[in-house]
């Protein structure tokens, strides 16, 4: 036991680690003693193990403790189960992802366990894997197989608040990138996200198409479910966009088509043709598959609301299929608030009372009843900022609603500032970039292709008297075309 | 009333089948109207007139049968009977002349037996001249009775047998005569064309140049091109030789169709320089005042004495062939512009003089003024409580800032989106087509060359779109 407790506090060690490659040096002698530890214990684990996590100190001896804490957890739980999930928690809250680089693998079986749900309840679970997942990569621009795990976790049990943080970060890597190489020294701590989180480095699992997809409806729904539109939409914008190749489209891909469409309504106030970048393919599957959403919308522009919820009651079998009777429903609410806003185009003061009677709500179908429930909802649209604008009482006692515009004039001083955030936002893009640009620039695909560009470029200079034409021929077998080919 | 039962019986129909009904009495006296047409364009406008409108339906139907009559077709008169069989069952008029159909019909079937043999005769003889000849003649006896197939079927015969400059003019201006009756807008601007290839000569262009502008711009009219059109009727030129072409169109027609067509599609200084300072087209102004004095006004800014002038003259453009399925879209587009203008000085209009000014008595403009608004024609928000208009001032500085804020919002979107895309193609996820069902998709690393292949198709890709 104290022998075992000698060898999980021995990294990390005082002084020496400033440089990388010392580091580097010292943790996998670590790790070899480590193994041989686990692998041939004097004493069975069981016995001792929760005393060398009292002892052992999870920020500063994390490998020591995750070690130790993995072969307590799994396959069975070794010992009780208050402290070792209490342990658990206190692990994955507090680690140092400098030393947990070289236990990718451990902490990936950690964090699915804890994802499958069965170790800790859900609202705890949410909460420890997102902050686990920030850890290991704090700029959270690479997916890995946990994220799917995490936000299948928490649509499931509908804890979404925790996994905010994780979903609305960027993610602009993808596991299994072309070209990749074992970093020489896995600790240092300016390498992008990209390197060290691999199937190798066992930070991830296998990320297949699906898994991306998968990821992203998920999320666009839980932005629903907040009530979100905008980040909902680009969650969904993002799948219908998914870059496809021969003619490719998925069925994930179609329903998030719907999903955007209606989303778009309630975000913007109408249907956007999706971007030009989208998969010509998967542009027709669209075409089809969408046809009765993009009914509901062409209508959802129109003033008539009747014939809106008649078309909405017409294909209600198809929302229900498509489970998408919630987001519908609330396309039919939106419907009164949008025209509201669309008032604005026109008028510039309006009487509540002239508010009722040109709009109307497209779940009755009809106006409102009362001048009452439209000043109402004008006033909660005011107050939840979708509309700008103030309501005023006449001397004679009308209630009038006055629109303001949309936005202010800026001093140049805070024009400036707000230039000067997104910049400083795009700043942030550089090494992201940086990343991407070295690893395809180096790849081994990249290189030939551009030796080849060069070579024709030299071609091209000094003028071939046969325009090429023996180079086009050269691996062709013009004489025995005929029976090659048959 | 016994008489306006039957009357009232017609009208029902015509409005069932769809048809324009004006209750309102025109301004035009019907002989004086009519005797500025010649030609078959006679009938077609009083059965017009007769269809349509209520105080003149008689007296049009009456004197349709009596054109009929003069003529050779049996199915013009048999239209004009149908209508006068209901319409006035009483007059002397709706008996059915059997005699004079069998006699027109059989001098008809004779006179187009002889022609045919004529043209047989002709041909035998290969005399390039009097084929033509013959065919024209055929073609003519062919309009005059009413076949109308058949006889364009015998001036395109015409065309290759045409020897000079004249006879081509002529090919084209008949077989403009026969689609303009048969309703084929495009075709009459295509035969327009065809006639204006061939060189002519200045005097020669001159002297085409009525028949060639009139046709062009009711083809136009009826095509929607209310601003091409104007521009054809306002360059017909001289009046004596559009005299000539008053078997389509007289020339009263071109002061009306001009103006009105002018004001719904010209703004103010181009109707001050192209209108009224036309010296050409003042002739043809003079004949139809009303139509000078309303633009006038609209370029003076009395817009809504120009509103009356035209609303009065309703009822007579109502009862015009070629302009009665427009009258509707041509006075929107007038009063719209008229509101525009009326607008443009000023930041801030009470509504109560916008109804004065415009409405109909006891009206409201604001419906009108909404879809304007809505459709993007005035641009301007209304305000019910102070009953105002009040103009939209774009704030130059706030646009420009909100625009570069939401480019610079854009790009950052963009980049990051071009980044993710070329790692997921790096990363050989993108949704295959070949392969469907994403389960299959493979996301190996180093498996060999396919994959290499696969990778540089991905880079290129890349690339471009990075680059």
């Amino acid at each position: 036991m104290d022998q075992a407790l000698a060898t999980c506090l021995a990294f990390p060690s005082e002084g020496a680690l400033n440089d990388d490659a010392a580091y580097d040096q010292a943790i996998q002698t670590h790790l070899l003693k480590l193994t041989k530890l686990l692998k041939e214990p004097p004493v069975p684990l069981g016995q001792y193990g929760g005393q060398l996590l009292e002892l052992t100190d999870p920020e500063y001896n994390s490998l020591s403790y995750l070690a130790v804490l993995h072969s307590l957890l799994l396959p069975n739980l070794l010992g009780p189960r208050e402290f070792i999930l209490d342990k658990l928690v206190k692990f994955l809250l507090g680690f140092d992802p400098r030393q947990i680089r070289y236990a990718g693998s451990h902490l990936l079986e950690i964090l699915s366990a804890v994802c499958n749900g069965s170790l800790l309840p859900p609202s705890v679970a949410v909460e420890v894997v997102s902050a686990a997942i920030l850890k290991i990569d704090p700029s959270g621009s690479m997916f890995t197989s946990t994220h799917l795990q995490l936000v299948k976790l928490a649509y499931t049990t509908n804890v979404i608040e925790p996994a905010m943080k994780v979903v609305e970060k960027n993610i602009v890597f993808y596991p299994g990138m072309a070209n990749w190489k074992r970093p020489t020294t896995l600790c240092d701590m300016t390498l992008s996200p990209s390197v060290y989180i691999h199937k190798e480095t066992g930070f991830t699992g296998q990320v297949r198409t699906a898994t991306v997809l998968e990821y992203d409806l998920l999320s666009g729904m839980m932005f629903c479910s907040k009530r979100e539109w905008n980040k909902a939409h680009a969650a969904f914008e993002r799948i219908v966009t998914f870059p496809t190749r021969e003619g490719g489209c998925s069925k994930i891909m179609a329903e998030a088509y719907k999903k955007w469409v209606l989303v778009s309504l309630l975000s913007k106030g109408r249907a956007i043709p999706p971007p030009a970048y989208t998969g010509p393919a998967a542009a027709k599957a669209y075409q089809t598959l969408g046809k009765p959403y993009r009914e509901v919308a062409s209508l959802f522009e129109t003033t008539n609301a009747e014939e809106l919820r008649s078309e909405v009651e017409k294909s209600s079998q198809i929302w229900q299929d498509d489970q998408n009777v919630g987001l519908v429903k609330e396309v039919l609410s939106a419907y009164q608030e949008w025209q509201i806003k669309n008032l604005q185009n026109v008028f510039s003061k309006i009487s509540i009372t002239e508010i009722r009677q040109q709009t109307k709500s497209a779940q009755t179908g009809t106006n409102l009843n009362s001048d009452d429930d439209i000043e109402a909802l004008v006033q909660n649209m005011i107050i939840s900022n979708s509309l700008k604008g103030v309501l005023e009482k006449n001397d004679d006692g009308t209630v009038f609603l006055t629109f303001l515009p949309a936005s202010a004039v800026l001093t140049e001083a805070e024009y400036a500032q707000e230039l000067t955030k997104t910049a400083i936002q795009l700043k942030t893009l550089e090494p992201v970039f940086k990343a991407t640009n070295e690893r395809l620039g180096t790849s081994r695909e990249y290189i030939k292709h551009l030796i080849k560009e060069q070579k024709r470029a030299a071609d091209k200079n000094e003028l071939d008297p046969t325009m090429g034409f023996e180079s086009h021929v050269d691996d062709e077998d013009l004489m025995g075309g005929v029976t090659s080919t048959a | 009333m016994a008489s306006a039962d039957p009357i009232l019986h017609f009208f029902t129909i015509i409005e069932s089948q769809g048809g324009v009904i004006v209750k309102e009495t025109p301004k035009l006296d019907l002989d004086l109207y009519i005797a500025n047409y010649q030609g078959r364009t006679c009938f077609d406008r009083l059965l017009l007139i007769g269809r349509s409108s209520v105080p003149l339906c008689v007296d049009a139907l009456k004197a349709a049968i009596a054109e009929a009559k003069k003529g050779k077709d049996v199915q013009q008169y048999r239209d004009a009977w149908e209508c006068i069989r209901i319409a006035a069952p009483t007059e002397p008029e709706s008996q059915w002349d059997s005699a004079w159909v069998e006699k027109t019909d059989k001098a008809n079937k004779l006179e187009t037996a002889r022609l045919e043999a004529e043209l047989k005769q002709y041909k035998n003889n290969l005399v390039k001249e009097s084929i033509r000849i013959g065919l024209r003649d055929l073609g003519e006896h062919l309009e005059q009775i009413g076949d109308l197939a058949a006889a364009s079927d015998a001036y395109l015969r015409m065309r290759p047998e045409a020897s000079t400059q004249a006879h081509i003019v002529g090919v084209s201006k008949h077989i403009i005569s026969i689609v303009l009756q048969r309703r084929d807008w495009p075709s009459v601007l295509a035969n327009v064309s065809k006639m204006l290839t061939s060189g002519m000569s200045d005097e020669e262009q001159k002297a085409h140049q009525p028949f060639q502008k009139l046709v062009t711009g009711i083809a136009n009219l009826h095509s929607d091109k209310f601003y091409e059109a104007a521009k054809n009727f306002l360059e017909v030129g001289d009046p004596s030789i559009c005299q000539g072409c008053n078997d389509i169109a007289s020339s009263n027609d071109v002061a009306t169709y001009g103006g009105l067509l002018a004001l719904a599609s010209m703004d103010r200084s181009e109707l001050q320089s192209r209108v009224l300072d036309n010296s050409s087209f003042r002739n043809y102004l003079e004949l139809e005042p009303h139509i000078r004095k309303a633009v006038s006004m609209f370029v003076n800014g009395r817009y809504s004495a120009c509103l009356d002038i035209l609303e009065s003259y309703r009822a007579d453009y109502l009862l015009d062939m070629h302009l009665q399925p427009h009258v509707h879209a041509i006075f929107s587009a007038i009063r719209n512009k008229c509101i525009v203008q009326y607008f443009i000085p000023f930041s801030c209009v009470t509504l109560d003089s916008m109804n004065r000014s415009f409405a109909k008595p006891g009206e409201s403009l604001e419906s009108e003024l909404m879809t304007m608004i809505r459709s993007g024609v005035l641009r301007a928000r209304i305000n019910t409580i102070d009953k105002l208009l009040v103009a939209v001032s774009t704030d130059d500085r706030v646009e420009m800032q909100t625009k570069g804020l939401e480019t610079a919002k854009n790009y950052e979107k963009e980049a990051l989106e071009r980044i993710r895309r070329v790692n997921i193609a790096a990363a050989d996820l993108e949704v295959k087509g070949t392969r469907k069902g994403m389960g299959n998709a493979m996301s190996s690393i180093g498996v060999g060359e396919t994959w290499f292949d696969d990778t540089r198709r991905q880079l290129g890709q890349g690339e471009s779109s990075v680059g």
